[in-house]
């Protein structure tokens, strides 16, 4: 009998059909938007302003230069969601009915099942240039392999990272340094579930060598000493709440980008390798981070930090980093040889990527929080140019009434915002806001997180999407 | 064995080990580690065209072909990233790595990124 089976095609939506996808993913109420700030002790409850995913595009992979725009920031929010999916989170206080429900949405195999259809899109569109950006080439063997990896002993090992100089020199170093822990909530909040994603099934010796790190990372079954328990106590000692996803609006899309990395790489298992790699290098570089971590954090808070999770992080990363060398990554090539290789190497290489970049977009955010006040004042100048015809741009009429909140977004080009009358409470990071009365307005900085609330009865303003505001000013 | 880091490009783009030039040669078909020396007659291969059909490299002194691909497969252990490499080179540190550096042919400056 002939059995004549149509060609087999691996799926990967694309086009309006990713459009329409999307859309049936992210309509979901639990991801409208918030009428506040902050998500309070909703874990289910993730703001992806759906009203505009229509009008964007992820098709084509990001470039190296365009993972800081709003559509990486979008994709990366999506992706949070979906992978969390995967993670179970409870709240703290009593399931109300309406927690309940949204308890119950977020976990339905309907939630689930509409992620997982665009969750291979959205990935290729997120880390796709990561492809790119590195390359291995040429006869490896475990030999050259480990010879490559022990050279990370010759970093340079006390090089202040660009984000801590930036706290330290910030105009509000403690903004600063809140701004930067909430960074690290998606990760540390619930640390080490990518990497659990890695231990169901059957390696081997592997799996019992990798179960080791974890429950070093879980404390052993003692729940004072789990890492995020650590680094709960950490956020309550500097004023910030610890309940998972509260800070869900003051995320950039770097932070996501390094959170979710290791999530794509754990939830897609042909990427097992690759993880190996990535482990290595963050944990044998988390020991010096760390020391350096829990100094700035004493030193901006006068000591009043709870610093416990990074000084715990300096002396046990320095087994895992060697542990993921010598009971991992080498044992692996060894059995599996050296068409491993490649994998490993680029997981060391693409987090290096991936953490510049989350460093990267955190300063300048602090330097786009700090200049508040200034881009306040070049409203005068850059509003002038539009009304005088030197700069034309085009314009946004809006009127909102009291309380309307635009959740943090961000724009691909400088904009102006002029208030025509009423009072806007524009946003620009945790803890930083400028307040515009009429005929006032701000700069807004391409790919800078930014919001904004009505804190009059009505506020008539315009957004004019100039591009680049300097032009506006010669 | 041990690493030596370089740039794709421009400065610094080549290692010399024991007076023998290396560089990164970035093609259409792939990127690899040169030797940028003739074993004919010690040519300028960082000058070198690709033969497009043959994958080869044709060194611009006596025309002598080289296999581009075995170069991507069998040649000296590297990993890019961005616009550095790290080599793996076989034996000890050398007093005599010198980081210099060395005009590539444009058939040898493939840019991936910006093909896109």
């Amino acid at each position: 009998m002939n059995h004549s089976l149509p060609a087999y095609q691996p799926d990967l939506l694309s086009g309006p059909e990713l459009t329409a996808a999307i859309l049936r993913y992210a309509t979901n109420p639990l991801y409208l938007d918030n009428e506040e700030w902050l998500n309070d002790d909703n874990p289910y409850r993730r703001q992806l302003r759906p009203q505009v995913l229509g009008k964007l595009k992820f098709d084509e992979p990001l470039r190296r230069d365009q993972v800081l725009n709003y559509e990486s920031l979008a994709a990366h929010r999506m992706l949070t969601c979906i992978y969390e999916t995967d993670l179970v989170f409870l709240p703290r206080s009593t399931l109300t009915p309406e927690k309940y429900r949204d308890y119950q949405a977020f976990y339905s195999p309907h939630n689930r099942a509409r992620g997982d259809v665009v969750r291979p899109a959205l990935e290729k569109f997120a880390f796709g240039f990561l492809e790119e950006e590195v390359d291995v080439s040429g006869d490896w063997s475990a030999e050259s392999l480990e010879t490559f990896l022990r050279d990370i002993d010759n970093r340079v090992k006390d090089a202040v990272l660009p984000a801590e100089k930036a706290i330290r020199e910030s105009a509000d170093p403690q903004r600063a340094a809140k701004m930067w822990l909430i960074q690290f909530a998606p990760d540390f909040l619930s640390e080490a579930s990518p990497m659990l994603r890695n231990l169901l099934g059957n390696t081997g010796d592997i799996q019992s060598e990798w179960f080791k790190i974890v429950i070093d990372e879980y404390g052993y079954g003692v729940h004072e000493t789990k890492h995020s328990t650590l680094f709960e106590r950490t956020l309550r000692s500097v004023g910030l709440e610890d309940d998972v996803h509260r800070y869900w609006q003051y995320y950039l899309p770097g932070s996501l980008l390094m959170n979710n990395y290791f999530h794509y790489l754990g939830k897609n298992h042909e990427l097992f390798f690759r993880y190996l790699g990535a482990l290595f290098y963050t944990e044998t570089t988390l020991v010096d981070f760390c020391v350096r971590a829990a100094g700035l954090l004493d030193d901006v808070f006068d000591g009043a930090a709870d610093v416990e999770y990074f000084t715990e992080h300096v002396h046990i990363d320095s087994h895992h980093g060697r542990m993921a060398l010598e009971k991992l990554i080498l044992p692996v090539v060894q059995r599996y040889g050296p068409i491993v290789i490649p994998e490993i190497l680029k997981g060391y290489e693409q987090f290096q990527i991936v953490a510049e970049i989350a460093d990267e977009d955190f300063v300048t955010q602090i330097a786009w929080m700090d200049e508040g006040p200034a881009n306040k004042s070049l409203h005068d100048p850059v509003h002038r140019a539009i009304v005088d015809g030197r700069a034309t741009a085009p314009v946004a009429h809006i009127v909102e009434p009291r309380g309307e909140l635009s959740n943090t977004h961000s724009h691909q080009g400088d904009e102006l915002c002029h208030i025509v009358s009423g009072t806007m409470k524009f946003v620009s990071g945790f803890e930083s806001h400028q307040i515009l009365e009429a005929g006032e307005g701000t700069v807004i900085w391409r790919n800078r997180l930014h919001g904004a609330i009505i804190e009059s009865a009505e506020c008539v303003y315009e957004i004019h999407s100039v591009g680049d505001y300097r032009k506006c000013m010669s | 064995m041990h690493v030596v880091k370089i740039a794709t490009a421009g400065q610094g783009n080549c290692a010399e080990i024991n007076r023998i030039p290396y560089v990164y040669a970035s093609t259409e078909f792939g990127d690899f580690v040169l030797p940028a020396r003739c074993p004919h007659r010690g040519g300028p291969l960082h000058l070198a065209k690709v033969e497009a059909q043959s994958y080869r490299l044709i060194c611009p002194w006596h025309g002598k072909a080289n296999s581009a691909k075995h170069a991507v497969r069998r040649g000296l252990p590297a990993v890019r990233r961005g616009d550095r490499v790290s080599i793996v080179f076989p034996g000890d540190v050398l007093d005599e790595t010198t980081i210099v550096h060395r005009p590539l042919s444009p058939d040898l400056r493939f840019d991936r990124r910006a093909s896109r």
